[in-house]
């Protein structure tokens, strides 16, 4: 392939790509509500937009109702007016949304969606945005990285005190707890020995690695948390405290597009999880289907959410504090800890250092 | 080198974005300057063939050291920058005399070697290679530099305990 | 963290032994034979205090006779005599029983009594209020400032001579605006508009001349622009917060000043009185009956506890009785009352800790069954307007929710209820979060706890056994059979515990009130025929106190003879009291502490504003 078919194919993959998810993150704030609703013995929305059916008698029913409710809201923020404080700073008050929304596509581009699908051009191995990759994981970590500026600047430009407490407190939660998912988002690399995320995926085969490493995905699955500010370590949104916090001053498609932000970050990170710990596309009868791995990887991003969602009906917040000092505390000495014990196990295997016992087990049973 | 057009851009948009990080009044735009300076030296390690490094200049510089930047200055609530007094052009004398020294110094460095070729000599970067070179080519530095770190975490984490203690006495 | 429950077996009232209360009138006058005197006045039972022997003589009832809490105290506007009063409440924590009554009137000229700040520090926001309603100068109190209306307000509302712009008359019911028939007379003819604001002498309501805050932003400990750190010789900034009036875990418009050090929290002052409309002022124009319903809107979550409170008060005036029935009815709705307040309470916390929701929601399943029973019991789901003098004013229903009503409330009471405390404790109570955020925070020691004034769940919860209903028991609550949860560690956690062991409790009250229900089914439920206009047969003074879901709720009401408005109608407002505390619990913790602490406090602005 020249360089202008790989370009080209990124485009139309990452259009498509984009499409699908920005449309899933709507009916993730959707799913979100829902679910929520009947955590909590509510209803949820249920006015816009159902699907009628032949009803028994006289009642009508209704399949799906409220299923329109994402198109409604999208309307609502896209005709809200759209003002900015009289003292904040124009320039970065505009910026910080964009900033906010361009990380959470943008992490899009390495996830695998997919197996070998037979009308896949040769030298891809699996369906990605940008397939092969061989420092797909360092761009995740580049990219989560670069993705707190859209929340610090949008705080510190409304000029409001709420919002520079909220802006503060994302900085140095996003940075304590992205130390322990770097810590943890390396096991998988050193278990496939590779950074590319479909020869991660594909190491997967005999086993997830959930189970070879449950400590690092734990730890992972929590940081992903603090990372995306969800409940319990949504601090910077705390509605208690800082009434929403960073955008609090933020109104329409503005404010649209920070719980954009979140919500897309959301399922793209449910989809690194399930890539990099819980076997991403693959499942049962994956290699004689290949389409099967967008059901595989849709289902197991849709278990991310719904995890996401359980938690944030049942978990009280933490406090500030508190948080800082369970992610620097017990995170990331846990998950130091972990690594160098892998590390330090695997070269020993390398090595052979475990050949005796492997023959002596092999002995017993075999 | 890739393509001269790219690099242009590139090249203009580094600039530019320096010379704005320091004319620029306030200490969160010139911070912001600053990131994306950052980010374009990224995508010349990537122009130039060198994802691994690439990705590692964003993560470090522009996602974590340029955040604590951002998040001091907000802290003390630092954004505007005092006016020009004498203090100030003696600064600016100084960066100018030493930027000047600076491009002397490359001017005479390249001159000496002769070496204007564009193309970036092709080795493996892929993150295998890299680590290998690392560890088996520059084994000593890379440990050295492990133990300075170390040491300034270290010394880091005492220098917290005992401000900690100074404050209960 | 062991909970006790301390049992005081029913019908055992300290007051049997000596009469602590007679006690301590005697030695007060033995000991200070000018200062202190009984009070002339018929139907008075206080002591009239001298002005400038009043902190001796507190000093001396606090600690050497044992009235160690200061129950209420509140401004009296005594215009024929030219005299300006107050009335101090003062209680026994240890015997129980009765008040001391200390009485202390000044000119009205010249207004000046010593304030009893240093002695009790929860007389802070009641001698504030007096200050603003009455104008009078409480000598020593270190921010004696307004506190309910704004700075900028003219004149001391609540005294007899004061009249608001739409001034009609002094009491209802007014006389008709339209004697003959046409149109003759609108009430804002008595003050156009546009002249119906009036600003005191000096001020300039610009904004520029007079900043309205700035007293209550030098009075801040810390806000000096910065500090130097000791140890480090760095300047650091503080930073103040203004949490409201518009925030969302603020329960209402209510305001704190934060002043933080980073995030912690270095001083706290409330700022209130954004819904204030003179309930007391609209009380005294009122007659006796028709402010039942106004006493619904104090703490809109337990109105049937607001009525109780007042009821009491003019039954003690009028020396009425109420028939057996009515009375287990009264505790009856009282007690789920109090299930329903604390279910809301606990909710609220929870939200406030950031349980999104879901705790209230779980919570309001059970609420939902005893509004739809007092629905069907009064008419309406929170604003009962339930009780009248002598009894209440509907007998129970035939059937509630399509079931007989004793077989809902014998479900609800069995049932139901036990089933929610026992999931709230199973899913909340013992969560890590939970126990992480609460534990230890918002701290008040037993003294504190008394010395401020503190009252229900929050007194309880620093160790205090104390408790109206056993301390001086109104209606049947002497022959129940009940304890008075009691947690010693005066934390957010206690508190919460202290409110799910109260529901438990009033579970408990409420079997024992159900068999007496069926007993006396068709019995009266009120005494004589219900009447609308009251004469007061006897004037006087009387304070009704019960124990409010919030804690202590008490209407101090004087009269004249065959008068039909009281003279003077002064609510002991719970929540308003228990935020006197507010800025010493909060000090030191962080700034999310602070909306756990406020919603572990328990508050209702319908009754903190009044």
């Amino acid at each position: 392939m020249t360089l202008g078919q790989i370009a080209l194919w990124g485009l139309v993959v990452g259009f498509i790509m984009s499409l699908v998810v920005i449309t899933g993150f709507a009916y993730t704030t959707l799913l979100e509500r829902k679910v929520l609703a009947r955590m909590q013995a509510r209803y949820g929305p249920n006015r816009a937009g159902y699907i009628p059916l032949p009803g028994r008698g006289k009642q009508e029913r209704k399949l799906l109702k409220g299923f329109m409710q994402p198109a409604a809201d999208a309307v609502k923020l896209f005709f809200k007016e759209d003002n900015t404080p009289a003292f904040a700073d124009k320039w970065v008050y505009n910026l910080a949304p964009m900033l906010a929304v361009i990380p959470a596509i943008l992490v899009l581009a390495v996830i695998p969606w997919a197996g070998d699908l037979p009308w896949l051009p040769e030298q891809y191995d699996y369906f990605a945005i940008v397939p092969g990759l061989n420092v797909a994981v360092l761009f995740i970590l580049a990219v989560t990285s670069i993705s707190v500026y859209g929340i610090v600047l949008a705080g510190w430009a409304s000029n409001s005190k709420y919002a520079v407490l909220g802006g503060l407190r994302a900085s140095a939660q996003m940075i304590s707890y992205e130390l322990a998912m770097s810590m943890t988002i390396i096991i998988p690399v050193m278990l496939a020995n590779s950074m590319d995320l479909g020869v991660i995926v594909d190491a997967q085969k005999g086993g997830y690695y959930v189970f070879l490493q449950p400590i690092a995905a734990i730890i992972f699955c929590i940081a992903v948390m603090a990372e995306l500010q969800r409940a319990p370590f949504d601090l910077l949104e705390a509605e208690q405290e800082l009434s929403s916090g960073f955008n609090v001053e933020y109104g329409g498609m503005r404010f649209g597009m920070f719980f954009m932000a979140e919500y897309m970050k959301m399922v793209s990170f449910s989809a690194i999880a399930a890539t990099l710990f819980f076997g991403g596309y693959r499942g049962p009868f994956v290699d004689q289907v290949p389409m099967l791995g967008f059901v595989y990887m849709f289902g197991k991003i849709f278990l991310g959410l719904f995890i996401m969602i359980w938690i944030r009906a049942t978990f009280p917040r933490l406090r500030y504090d508190q948080l800082m000092s369970f992610g620097w505390k017990k995170m990331l000495p846990l998950a130091v800890l972990n690594f160098i014990v892998l590390a330090v196990v695997m070269v020993m295997a390398e090595e052979g250092a475990f050949d005796a016992l492997q023959q002596a087990v092999l002995g017993i049973f075999g | 080198m890739g393509n001269p057009i790219v690099f242009g851009l590139l090249a203009v948009i580094a600039i530019g974005s320096a010379v704005g990080m320091l004319t620029s009044r306030n200490a969160v735009y010139s911070a912001l300057f600053l990131v994306l300076n950052f980010a374009t030296i990224g995508v010349f390690y990537i122009v130039l063939n060198a994802p691994f490094i690439a990705m590692v200049q964003i993560t470090v510089y522009a996602g974590a050291i340029m955040v604590l930047f951002l998040f001091v200055i907000m802290l003390l609530g630092a954004e505007q920058l005092r006016g020009v007094n004498s203090e100030h052009w003696f600064h600016l004398g100084l960066s100018i005399l030493l930027a000047g020294l600076l491009i002397v110094a490359f001017f005479i460095v390249l001159v000496m070697e002769g070496s204007t070729t564009s193309a970036a000599p092709m080795i493996d970067t892929s993150p295998t290679a890299l680590g290998l070179r690392l560890f088996e080519g520059y084994n000593l530095p890379f440990l050295v530099t492990g133990v300075l770190l170390l040491s300034a975490t270290i010394g880091v984490v005492i220098f917290g305990f005992s401000r900690k203690r100074g404050e209960n006495v | 963290m062991e909970a006790t429950l301390e049992a005081s077996p029913a019908g055992d009232s300290p007051a049997i032994v000596a009469d602590p209360v007679v006690d301590a009138i005697d030695r007060l006058k033995e000991k200070f034979p000018e200062a202190v005197t009984d009070d002339p006045r018929e139907g008075y039972n206080g002591l009239m205090v001298n002005a400038s022997q009043l902190p001796a003589v507190a000093r001396t009832l606090k600690d050497e006779l044992g009235f160690d809490y200061l129950s209420s105290l509140t401004g009296v506007d005594q215009i024929e005599d030219g005299k300006l009063e107050a009335v101090y409440h003062t209680y026994s924590i240890e015997k129980g029983g009765g008040s001391v009554t200390l009485h202390v009137q000044v000119d009205r000229d010249n207004p000046v009594i010593p304030s009893l700040m240093p002695i009790w520090p929860g007389a802070d926001f009641q001698e504030r209020e007096a200050f603003d309603m009455y104008g009078i100068h409480f000598e020593g109190h270190p921010d004696l400032r307004r506190i309910l209306t704004w700075d900028g307000f003219n004149g001391h509302p609540l005294r007899k001579d004061w009249q608001e712009p739409f001034y009609e008359d002094a009491q209802k019911p007014f006389g008709s605006r339209w004697p003959e028939g046409n149109a003759v007379h609108r009430a804002e003819e008595n003050n156009p508009y546009g002249k119906n604001v009036q600003y005191p002498a000096g001020w300039v309501p610009t904004g520029e001349e007079y900043d309205v805050e700035t007293d209550m932003y030098s009075i801040l400990k810390g806000n000096d622009g910065h500090t130097v750190d000791r140890a480090t010789h760095m300047k650091t900034d503080k930073l103040t917060v203004n949490i409201g009036p518009q925030h969302p875990s603020t329960h209402g418009v209510f305001r704190m000043v934060v002043t933080l050090d980073g995030e912690t929290i270095l001083d706290l002052k409330p700022v209130m009185g954004y819904l204030h409309r003179n309930h007391e002022k609209i009380g005294e124009r009122n007659t006796f009956l028709g402010n039942i319903p106004y006493t619904d809107r104090l703490d809109y979550l337990s109105s049937m506890g607001n009525n109780h409170g007042y009821v009491l008060a003019i039954e003690d005036l009028m020396d009425l009785d109420v028939p057996e029935r009515a009375e287990w009815i009264r505790i009856l709705t009282v007690e789920l009352t109090r299930i329903c307040n604390h279910l809301w309470a606990l909710g609220f916390l929870l939200n406030d800790l950031g349980a999104l929701q879901t705790p209230m929601l779980y919570f309001y399943i059970e609420r939902e069954l005893i509004l739809d029973f007092f629905e069907t019991l009064s008419g309406a789901r929170m604003m009962c307007n339930y009780m009248r003098f002598g009894g209440v004013a509907y007998d129970l229903p035939d059937d509630v929710r399509g079931q007989p009503t004793m077989a809902f409330l014998n479900e609800l009471v069995n049932e139901r209820l036990p089933a929610a405390l026992d999931q709230a404790d199973r899913l909340m109570t013992y969560n890590e979060i939970v126990r992480a955020r609460s534990i230890g925070v918002g701290f008040l020691s037993r003294q504190d706890a008394i010395a401020y004034s503190m009252a229900g769940p929050i007194l309880r919860a620093s160790g205090v056994n104390y408790d109206v209903r056993r301390a001086e028991p109104y209606s049947y609550y002497d022959q129940l059979d009940f304890d008075v949860p009691v947690f010693y560690n005066g934390d957010i956690y206690d508190r919460y515990r202290v409110r799910i062991e109260e529901m438990k409790q009033s579970i408990r009250i409420i079997k024992q009130v159900l068999p007496h229900l069926e007993a006396t089914k068709g019995a009266p439920i009120i005494s004589g025929k219900p009447q609308y206009a009251i004469r007061m047969p006897r004037p006087g003074e009387a304070y009704g106190r019960v124990e409010n879901p919030k804690g202590e709720l008490g209407y101090y009401v004087t009269t004249k003879r065959r008068s039909s408005n009281p003279e003077r109608y002064h609510v002991r407002a719970t929540s308003f009291i228990n935020l006197t505390a507010l800025g010493k619990m909060c000090i030191g913790h962080k700034i999310a502490d602070v909306v756990a602490i406020l919603g572990s406090i328990d508050i209702v602005l319908g009754e903190v504003d009044r």
